[in-house]
C-alpha cells in the first residue's frame, strides 16, 4: 500500500512537472452509458452519489468539492478520502429517496450500480431523472459485459476487467473537463495492477486454486462466493489462481460439500461492516471455518491459508486493486512459491 | 389357517406401515448417497459401517465429512421438517375445518424472520443469542400475538367459527412483516440486492447434527399428538359442536392442538427457514390416499411429507449443476401440480 501511495505521489509529481497533455473536452460531449445517451453542454457544477464506489472515483478525481451529497455506504471511505468526506451531506446510509437527489439540484447523478436507477430502480429509474433534467452517470464497470436482468446481483458475459474501471474514471474526467487528472489515476492504478501481477509471477504458482466467500443468509448454510466472471475472478485470473467454482453469476449460491470437495489452496473472506447476517462479520466465517466438521478438514483451513479481504475490493470497483495487492502479497507470505 | 377380516385389516396395515417406512429409509439412503458433488456408493456405505458399526476404512476425510456431518443430518432434518409441518397442516385443517390452512397461518413464518433479523441486524441478544433462537422466539411472540387477538375478537379458540383465527394470523403475518422491513430498512449498512431473505425462502443447506437433536423429539411430539387426539380430530370433521356433543373438551384439544403445533412449525422454521406447500398440500394428498380418519390419516401424512422433503432436497441439489436451488421452489414446483391432480381427481369421484 506505502509503494502504491508513492508510485501515486510520484505519478502526481509528474503530471504536475510536465505540460498537461490531454486535450480540454468538446462541449457538447456526448456518450454512450449503459444503454443511454448523455449530451452535456458544459461540465456539472455539482453531482450527487448513487453508490460508494461512484463517490470514491470521484474523490480520486479531485471533484470533492463538486459533491453535492452521498448515498448507500457499505464501509468507512478510504482513508486518503475522509478529510473531503467529512465535509459533504450524506444524504443517506443507505437507498436515498428520489426527492432527496433532486432537491440538491445536482446537474449529474453518478451511480455505482445499475440496480438503483435501472428499469426496476430502487432509488428511481434514470427515465424518472433525466425527465426533471438531470443525467445519470452509472459506472461502466456494473453494465460492460454484463447483464443485470439475469442473476440476482447479475452475470456477466465475460470476464471482468479493470478496462471497466478506467472507462468509468476516464469518462468522468471527460465529463468534468479534467482529462489529466483522470489519466493521472488511471496510470496509477494500471502501475499498482502491474506491479501486483508481477510480484504473483514471480512466485512462479503452480496449481493453487482459491474460493472467495462473500457471507451467507445463515451460519452455515450454503454460502455466496464469487463466480467465475466477477471482481474476484479477474484477480485470480491475473495472479495465476484457479476458481473452484463454475457460474458466471456475480454471486452465485455453492454448498459447502462443493467447496470442500473442492479444497482449495486457499479461502478468502470478505470483511465488511454489513451486519445483515450472522456470516456478514469475518470473525464469524474464520470461526466456522475452523469449527466446520467438514471446512475444517480443507487444506486452506488446515495450514491457515485464510486472506481477510475489503468486501467492496470483491466488488468491481477502484478498490479491486486493493484486493489485488492483498491477494498477490498473501500469496508470497503463504510462501506458495514454486 | 385363515385370518378374520379384522385380523387381515389389521395385517394389511401393518404391511402399508412397514412400505411406507421402508420407502422412508430409502429416501434417506438415497439422500445420501446423492448431492452437489459425485461420491461413490461404496464410499458412502464404508463411511456408515465406519460411522455406526465402528468399521475401520481408510476413507478421505473430507469425503466421510461430507456423508457424515452434511449429508446425513440434512437427510434427518428434511424428514422431520417434513413430517412436523406436514402434520401442523394437517391438525390445524382438522381443526379449523379449513381445507386451505397451512402452519404459517399463525403468522410463525413472519413471526420468525423478524426474530432473525431483530438478532442480526438490530443486534438484540448483544451476540448471546444465536439467529435461530432469535428465530423461535419471534415466531413464539407472533403465534401468541394471533392467539391473543383472534381470542379478543371473540372468535378463534371457541365453539363458533374459525374464521377470527384466520383473519388474525392475516393481521399478525403482515404486522411481523412489516417490522422486519423496517428493521432492515433502518440497518445502518448499505445493502445489495442478494440479501433474499433465507427465512422467507428455507434452505436444509445449514443442517448438522445438533440441529437433529431437536428436529427429532419435535417432530415425534408432533405425532404422538396427532396420534393421541385421532378421535377428537375426527369429531371435529363434523364442527366444534358436534364435536362437543360427542363428548370431546373442545376448548381443551384446540388449546392444546394450535398450541402444539405453533411449537412444531416454530421449531422447524427456526432451523430450515420457512418452507412453503408441504403443510397444505401433504395432508390432502393422505387424505386421498387413506380417507379421512386420523388414526390411519396421521402417520400417513407424517410419512409423506418426511418422503417428500427429503425428495424435494435431493431435486433442489441436483437439477441444475454446481448449484443449489432453494428447497421452496421445488416444494412448489412439485407440490402445486400435484395439488391440482388431487384436486382434479377430487371432483371425478363427487
Amino acid at each position: 500500500m506505502t509503494v502504491s501511495r508513492l508510485a501515486l505521489a510520484a505519478a502526481s509529481f509528474a503530471f504536475l512537472t510536465t505540460a498537461a497533455s490531454a486535450e480540454p473536452t468538446q462541449y457538447p460531449l456526448t456518450l454512450e452509458n449503459c444503454g443511454e445517451t448523455l449530451t452535456f453542454q458544459e461540465a456539472p457544477t455539482s453531482t450527487v452519489t448513487v453508490g460508494q464506489a461512484a463517490t470514491e472515483v470521484l474523490y480520486a478525481l479531485g471533484l470533492g468539492d463538486k459533491v453535492a451529497g452521498t448515498s448507500v455506504w457499505f464501509n468507512e471511505v478510504l482513508p486518503e478520502f475522509k478529510e473531503v468526506n467529512d465535509k459533504i451531506e450524506r444524504l443517506a446510509d443507505n437507498d436515498p429517496s428520489f426527492e432527496s437527489v433532486v432537491a440538491k439540484k445536482p446537474e449529474l447523478v453518478t451511480v455505482q450500480f445499475i440496480w438503483h436507477v435501472g428499469p426496476d430502480g430502487i432509488v428511481a429509474t434514470r427515465t424518472q431523472f433525466h425527465d426533471v433534467g438531470i443525467p445519470t452517470y452509472v459506472q461502466p464497470a456494473d453494465c460492460v459485459a454484463k447483464d443485470n436482468t439475469v442473476g440476482i446481483d447479475g452475470t456477466r458475459s465475460e470476464l471482468f476487467s479493470t478496462a471497466a474501471i478506467h472507462l468509468g474514471v476516464q469518462e468522468l474526467a471527460q465529463i468534468f473537463d479534467i482529462q489529466d487528472k483522470g489519466d493521472v489515476v488511471v496510470a496509477s492504478l494500471t502501475e499498482r495492477e502491474n506491479a501486483a501481477i508481477e510480484g504473483a509471477k514471480a512466485l512462479n504458482l503452480n496449481d493453487v486454486s482459491a474460493v472467495f466467500w462473500f457471507s451467507s443468509a445463515e451460519m452455515g448454510i450454503d454460502p455466496y462466493v464469487a463466480g467465475r466472471k466477477g471482481a474476484p475472478a479477474y484477480m485470480m485470473d491475473k495472479l495465476g489462481i484457479k476458481n473452484i467454482i463454475e457460474s458466471d453469476e456475480e454471486w452465485p449460491v455453492v454448498g459447502w460439500e462443493t467447496i470442500a470437495k473442492a479444497n482449495p489452496t486457499l479461502i478468502v473472506i470478505a470483511k465488511m461492516d454489513r451486519r445483515r447476517f450472522p456470516a456478514d462479520d469475518y470473525e464469524k466465517k474464520l470461526e466456522f471455518l475452523k469449527s466446520d466438521p467438514v471446512a475444517s478438514q480443507m487444506d486452506a483451513v488446515k495450514n491457515n491459508r485464510i486472506v481477510v479481504m475489503d468486501a467492496h475490493a470483491m466488488d468491481a470497483t477502484i478498490r479491486t486493486i486493493n484486493g489485488l495487492e492483498v491477494l498477490s502479497q498473501s500469496l508470497k507470505d503463504f510462501g506458495l512459491a514454486k | 389357517m385363515s385370518l378374520t377380516t379384522s385380523q387381515a385389516i389389521y395385517v394389511s396395515r401393518l404391511g402399508r406401515g412397514m412400505l411406507g417406512f421402508v420407502a422412508l429409509v430409502a429416501a434417506v439412503l438415497a439422500a445420501i448417497c446423492i448431492g452437489e458433488t459425485p461420491i461413490p456408493v461404496t464410499t458412502v456405505l464404508q463411511t456408515l459401517a465406519n460411522k455406526i458399526l465402528g468399521s475401520a476404512y481408510p476413507l478421505d476425510p473430507i469425503e466421510m465429512g461430507i456423508i457424515w456431518n452434511y449429508r446425513m443430518p440434512r437427510a434427518i432434518i428434511a424428514a422431520c421438517c417434513g413430517s412436523g409441518l406436514a402434520i401442523s397442516g394437517l391438525v390445524l385443517q382438522s381443526l379449523l375445518r379449513n381445507a386451505l390452512a397451512d402452519p404459517y397461518l399463525l403468522g410463525i413464518s413472519a413471526g420468525a424472520s423478524t426474530g432473525a433479523v431483530a438478532v442480526t441486524v438490530a443486534g438484540f441478544g448483544a451476540g448471546v443469542i444465536s439467529t435461530s433462537l432469535g428465530a423461535f422466539v419471534g415466531a413464539v411472540a407472533a403465534f401468541l400475538f394471533v392467539a391473543a387477538l383472534a381470542r379478543a375478537a371473540g372468535g378463534g379458540v371457541t365453539l363458533q367459527g374459525t374464521g377470527q383465527i384466520i383473519l388474525a394470523g392475516i393481521a399478525g403475518s403482515q404486522l411481523f412483516n412489516a417490522l422486519t422491513s423496517f428493521v432492515v430498512t433502518k440497518s445502518a449498512n448499505a445493502e445489495q440486492a442478494r440479501a433474499v431473505m433465507f427465512w422467507l425462502l428455507g434452505s436444509l443447506s445449514g443442517a448438522r447434527w445438533p440441529d437433529v437433536w431437536l428436529a427429532v423429539p419435535i417432530a415425534v411430539i408432533g405425532l404422538f399428538a396427532c396420534f393421541w387426539y385421532a378421535r377428537a380430530l375426527d369429531a371435529f370433521a363434523f364442527g366444534a359442536e358436534s364435536a362437543s356433543s360427542l363428548g370431546i373438551n373442545v376448548r381443551q384439544v384446540q388449546v392444546v392442538l394450535i398450541g402444539l403445533t405453533a411449537l412444531v412449525t416454530a421449531v422447524m422454521v427456526s432451523i430450515v427457514g420457512s418452507i412453503g406447500f408441504v403443510g397444505l398440500v401433504i395432508p390432502h394428498a393422505a387424505r386421498f390416499l387413506v380417507g379421512v380418519r386420523h388414526g390411519r390419516l396421521g402417520p400417513t401424512t407424517a410419512l409423506i411429507g418426511a418422503a417428500f422433503l427429503i425428495a424435494a432436497d435431493v431435486i433442489s441439489r441436483t437439477i441444475i449443476p454446481g448449484q443449489v436451488l432453494p428447497i421452496g421452489v421445488i416444494t412448489a414446483l412439485v407440490g402445486a401440480p400435484a395439488f391440482a391432480l388431487i384436486l382434479l381427481r377430487g371432483r371425478r369421484r363427487q
